[in-house]
């Protein structure tokens, strides 16, 4: 694992992303932001966890936020400070239902194919939140001490 | 054996070698089965297997996603309606402790025992791969 540029136990880093919304970039979206964010990272099991997020997060803004369109835009902020991870993804699309896709999602043993994405973001990150009706979400994850 | 196309940061996205042994065959995968090109390639792969007892070696895998599993818990359904099984062996702990994240270590049939493990079939001469 390569070694942050700075250290942030002093300062907060941050950077800003825009990736297209069809599922081709996917791959290299979520690898951009993991490779700005797996320096800071203390253990390959926190990268993992965090990686798993990010992509279970920007599949939801591809999938649904942009309908697979490549003319729109995801935009994804990531923040890393000494207390935590902090990664927004923010799409154009209407939003949806979180508390009813919160309880599909969290309801039990899921046999289907789909449903589990907001339940594992929220099993692997310390917070999960959405806003504006669901098409942003914020991910934190506190560092290890 | 050759380890296969890499990505420019050094990750593979999944690479997967077949080892046919009469009704059995073993999927060996390596690299993440995360939506996209890796679960639609071993999806093609899975569903193209007539033996009736299809094992998943997932002991190169470092990373899983919803729809990875969603795509487990296709093949093993899929694999119980034609009366075949679906197994999963060498399972590592970052990939089982997100199948016990979403409940599904009860539906998916995972082999435990690391004595059942068949590494034998590494060396099998009739092993080809695929790389997504």
């Amino acid at each position: 694992m390569p070694e942050p540029a700075q250290s942030v136990a002093e300062q907060r880093v941050s950077r800003e992303f825009n990736f297209r919304g069809d599922p081709d970039s996917l791959a290299a979206s979520r690898q951009a932001v993991m490779d700005f964010i797996a320096p800071y990272c203390s253990s390959d099991i926190e990268e993992v966890d965090i990686l798993i997020a990010v992509q279970e997060a920007l599949a939801n803004a591809i999938l649904h936020g942009c309908q697979n369109d490549s003319a729109k835009t995801i935009h994804c902020s990531v923040v890393i400070d000494p207390a935590a991870f902090t990664i927004t993804i923010r799409d154009c699309g209407p939003g949806f239902d979180v508390d009813a896709a919160t309880r599909a999602s969290e309801s039990g043993t899921n046999t289907t194919a789909h449903g589990r994405g907001i339940a594992m973001m929220r099993s692997l990150m310390d917070e999960v939140t959405y806003r504006n009706g669901g098409s942003e979400v914020e991910l934190r994850k506190l560092r290890a001490v | 054996m050759d380890v296969g196309t890499q990505l420019p940061w050094g990750k593979a996205m999944l690479r997967i070698d077949i080892h046919d042994a009469g009704q059995q065959a073993t999927l060996h995968c390596a690299g993440r089965i995360v939506l996209g090109v890796e679960i639609e390639i071993l999806r093609c792969m899975a569903e193209a297997r007539s033996e009736a007892c299809l094992i998943l070696d997932l002991s190169g895998v470092d990373a899983i996603d919803a729809a990875g599993l969603g795509l487990l818990v296709e093949l093993h359904c899929r694999a119980c309606s034609r009366n075949r099984t679906l197994r999963l062996t060498k399972v590592p702990p970052c990939v089982l402790r997100v199948i016990e994240l979403v409940n599904l270590r009860s539906v998916l049939e995972i082999e435990a025992n690391e004595d059942d493990w068949h590494d034998d079939e590494a060396q099998s001469p009739c092993g080809r791969f695929m790389t997504a």
